[in-house]
């Protein structure tokens, strides 16, 4: 096995270096969940390859953060052609490296909740933080932010953390955007439901949720998706908070030093066409971007629809987000 | 180099190779060097990346005070409950050398520090957590109260990791006890108060401190298990501070201002250790032959430490009990699956090999090395890798390398080489007891005789280091197997390892195929555990070459 393994590390060095050249390689930038084997990633490299003569190269970065820090690190010497997977809570930060080049791409066809215009920035898919919780043990689930946090406490939810998780800083913003400055007041009331606060989105979905630890976990609107869809089970749900729930966007664009934008540039549009877009809503579990028509799986009709998308201009997010973080902390740890 | 007639070795006919005194010395210091610079840059780096911010801020803050004091608080906890379950378990299982499964149960020992920190989690969670069988036992029946999520938790979960590599520790260094001190004491039926006076605190003694220092290190760093059971943003440690002002902040400064912080708590034991725990080689270790102790051979006596044994076991195994269960399901050897098997063990067996190949360098450096600064010198290069957070120093080590880094290929090597850098603080505190034991006697006679070099390694050496060092190699790799922090670091292509493998399924909502990956990966640390010992043990190679005499007897490591 291990002679092996290492003609196989042989192996790939080789067609690295030999492949390099022949055809123009597009090199992305990414998160594991989009270049998994049950990614959309795969998926859509191929139909990307189909069509453009080039190869996709993804690199797997930690996280959206991961990708942001990459970037910084490398600067102008970056191999990224193309970045895909920030959000919204770091899309800012990362605009204001400098690093990132316009897009031409005709965003007409977009259908999100908020109206988009971003010279810099396209979205791929969409969605809305939401307490995922097991119905079997807990049937009634509170039906407003206010009344979770109303609720006795020995209703026990699992959060994540905002300094080291994308879904953890999307509760701070969205206990934000319901209870502005009444904010770090409603987080202490809070405090005494939270049985923990992860890590990460798997370390509390695998760890604990799946363990049953707890009856709700914050996570997505279209996590249940998954679960209807795939594990066949509608024992997972998503609660319909009275209040609106906070939207996260996830978003791609060119790199400035790239000598592939044109190529970048094609795939940027390939992503809103259906080629790509129709992987995104079972493989990535998100909202696609367009409107997929009959494509959306039926699943998608039995998610919660809230009314009111709950939203902070990505500017006000990165000028707050350490104000707000502080309160967050100095609430909690009191 | 000059050719020195004048050295006295150069009189023999036949020299043996690498007999020269530098052989011992350079190649060690070098490494000792290499890391003590390559973590300085890493750190350095960053700092000049982005000045450090006022020192001042530090106690200041009352958020990074709490950190600071939670951190060491827990740490110490966790350092002192650990090894007060280690001390009589080691005791237990050297005083009972023959007892069905005793040597599965050594092998599983040597799992739970190894295995992924989100496998484990998950395995402590479903018998102590809420829904966890044992919960329900002490609440139902015995009318407490336990919640793990908390300092409980975190305590748990650092005994269930650390404890088991204490007991190990102490254990190979029970057995190593020099074997005329355990003849006259089990001819004079020593009872067990005295038989631990005698003979078993001394084999203790010098290995206790580096241990107690390995385990708090490992305890003050701890990040993953310290957030997910601590419960809330109260219990955080300084690595979370870190990888919050690296990944979220993007300030270089107080990353590396809080870096220091732990390298100066951390680095204050380790001196403190390493002043109190340099005796080792002082022990005279000439075996004749192998007497045990009486004490454990009542009947009273075995049915006494077979229920704590008990009690130990079921601590240990219910949780990877749990495991199995809950991946078994999910279990399936999938291309994917095992192409990623291939693809850990390519970056896990060569950090395992270098981990111990300098681990033995500087050891021998350490040995050999007659000037205060070289050994403190070896000491610092130890454990550095310890008390660095891998983000600290993976971040560092990008900005120093780039722009020559970056495509994949080298960010395999680069994660090779942190890998192995990581496990060699564990493969040290393996090696040295055994590498010391070594008594001056033989030492001199050797030196009069002419063993040198490689004969010394082979005919002196190497019998009495074959179990530690496969030992040592079984750490070394399962560290890395299960290594996630330092892979995702670097960005791997496309082809995922196994831990990045089981994130991946996380992200796409494959619970049931993480859970199946979470216990394949289990499973292959047993079977490399079992497999590195059955290389190292004396059968083995008894199978493979029947009619090598043995020179020397061969000390007793389990």
């Amino acid at each position: 096995m291990l002679i092996r393994a290492f003609t196989l590390l042989l192996l790939a060095l080789a067609s690295v270096s030999a492949s390099a050249g022949k055809v123009p390689t597009l090199t992305i930038y990414t998160h594991p969940s989009f270049a998994a084997e049950w990614g959309p990633g795969p998926a859509v490299k191929e139909a990307f390859e189909k069509t453009c003569n080039c190869r996709i190269n993804y690199v797997v970065l930690d996280s959206g953060g991961d990708i942001l820090q990459r970037l910084r690190l490398e600067g102008e010497s970056t191999q990224a052609d193309l970045v895909l997977g920030l959000d919204t809570g770091t899309m800012e930060t990362t605009r204001q490296t400098g690093l990132l080049a316009s897009h031409k791409t005709d965003l007409s066809a977009l259908n999100l909740p908020i109206d988009w215009q971003d010279s810099v920035f396209v979205p791929y898919d969409w969605g809305y933080f939401a307490f995922v919780y097991d119905t079997e043990q807990l049937p009634n689930p509170p039906e407003s932010l206010e009344a979770l946090i109303a609720a006795p406490d020995d209703l026990k939810i699992i959060i994540q953390d905002p300094r080291t998780s994308t879904p953890g800083l999307g509760l701070l913003l969205w206990m934000r955007h319901v209870y502005g400055d009444q904010a770090a007041e409603k987080w202490q009331q809070l405090k005494g439901k939270i049985l923990t606060t992860t890590k990460s989105w798997s370390d509390g979905y695998f760890s604990l949720f799946m363990n049953g630890e707890a009856p709700m976990i914050l996570s997505y609107s279209t996590s249940p998706a998954y679960h209807m869809a795939v594990d066949k089970t509608e024992r997972y749900q998503a609660a319909e908070f009275r209040e609106g729930h906070y939207l996260q966007v996830e978003v791609a664009a060119l790199v400035q030093s790239s000598q592939q934008k044109e190529l970048g540039q094609e795939f940027l549009d390939f992503m809103l066409s259906a080629g790509f877009q129709r992987h995104i809503p079972l493989k990535n579990v998100m909202y696609p971007a367009t409107d997929l028509g009959s494509e959306l799986p039926d699943v998608f009709e039995k998610l919660i629809h809230p009314s009111a998308p709950l939203y902070f201009d990505p500017k006000t997010v990165t000028d707050n987000r350490r104000e707000w973080l502080n309160e967050w902390l100095d609430a909690m740890t009191r | 180099m000059n050719y020195q007639p004048c050295s006295r070795w150069a009189a023999l006919p036949h020299r043996a190779p690498f007999s020269r005194p530098g052989w011992r010395l350079w190649p060690g210091l070098i490494i000792a060097c290499a890391l003590v610079l390559l973590a300085t840059a890493g750190l350095g780096s960053l700092i000049l990346e982005a000045s450090l911010p006022d020192l001042s801020e530090l106690w200041r803050n009352r958020y990074l005070r709490t950190v600071v004091t939670f951190t060491l608080w827990q740490a110490f906890l966790s350092t002192a409950i650990s090894l007060l379950v280690a001390v009589p378990l080691a005791r237990i299982l050297a005083r009972q050398p023959v007892f069905p499964g005793r040597s599965v149960l050594l092998r599983l020992m040597e799992l739970s520090l190894v295995l992924p920190s989100i496998v484990a989690v998950s395995g402590l969670v479903s018998v102590y957590g809420r829904q966890g069988w044992f919960t329900d036992l002490v609440n139902d029946w015995l009318g407490m109260s336990w919640n793990l999520y908390g300092i409980n938790g975190i305590v748990l979960a650092h005994v269930f990791f650390n404890a088991p590599l204490a007991t190990r520790i102490l254990l190979q260094a029970i057995e190593s006890a020099p074997a005329p001190q355990r003849r006259i004491a089990a001819q004079l039926g020593l009872g067990r108060w005295l038989y631990w006076r005698a003979v078993e605190w001394p084999a203790v003694k010098p290995v206790t401190p580096g241990l107690a220092a390995l385990v708090f290190t490992l305890c003050f760093t701890s990040f993953a298990i310290v957030m997910t059971l601590g419960g809330g943003p109260a219990a955080t440690t300084i690595e979370v501070a870190i990888y919050q002002s690296l990944r979220f902040e993007f300030d270089a400064g107080q990353a590396a201002l809080l870096a220091m912080v732990q390298l100066v708590i951390c680095g204050l034991l380790w001196w403190l250790a390493a002043r109190h725990g340099l005796t080792s080689s002082l022990l005279p270790d000439r075996q004749v032959a192998s007497h045990r102790s009486k004490a454990g051979s009542s009947v009273w006596a075995r049915l006494g430490d077979g229920a704590i044994l008990s009690v130990f076991v079921l601590f240990l195994t219910m949780p990877l009990i749990a495991i199995l269960l809950r991946g078994l399901p999910g279990l399936d050897l999938t291309p994917a699956l095992l192409d990623a098997t291939q693809r850990s063990l390519a970056i896990a067996l060569p950090a395992g090999l270098m981990s111990v190949i300098a681990a033995l360098l500087i050891l021998a450096c350490a040995g050999t090395a007659s000037r205060p600064v070289v050994i403190r010198l070896t000491n610092v290069a130890a454990c550095l890798p310890l008390m660095i957070p891998p983000l600290v120093l993976g971040t560092g080590l990008f900005l120093l390398f780039r722009p020559s880094l970056g495509s994949s290929n080298e960010g395999l090597v680069m994660v090779t080489l942190i890998n192995g850098m990581m496990a060699l603080p564990f493969v040290l505190q393996m090696l040295s007891g055994p590498m010391g034991s070594l008594d001056s006697a033989s030492r001199m006679q050797a030196d009069q005789m002419g063993v040198l070099g490689w004969y010394r390694w082979r005919w002196l050496h190497w019998p009495r280091m074959r179990r530690p060092l496969a030992l040592a190699m079984a750490y070394g790799t399962g560290l890395s197997l299960g290594d996630f922090g330092v892979i995702a670091l670097f960005g791997s292509p496309g082809q995922p390892t196994l831990p990045v493998l089981l994130y991946q399924q996380l992200g796409s909502y494959r619970i049931d195929a993480a859970a199946g990956t979470g216990l394949w990966l289990v499973l292959l640390l047993l079977l490399l555990f079992s497999l590195f010992n059955r290389l190292g043990s004396p059968l083995f190679r008894a199978g493979l070459k029947n009619n090598t005499s043995r020179i020397l007897p061969e000390p007793e490591h389990a």
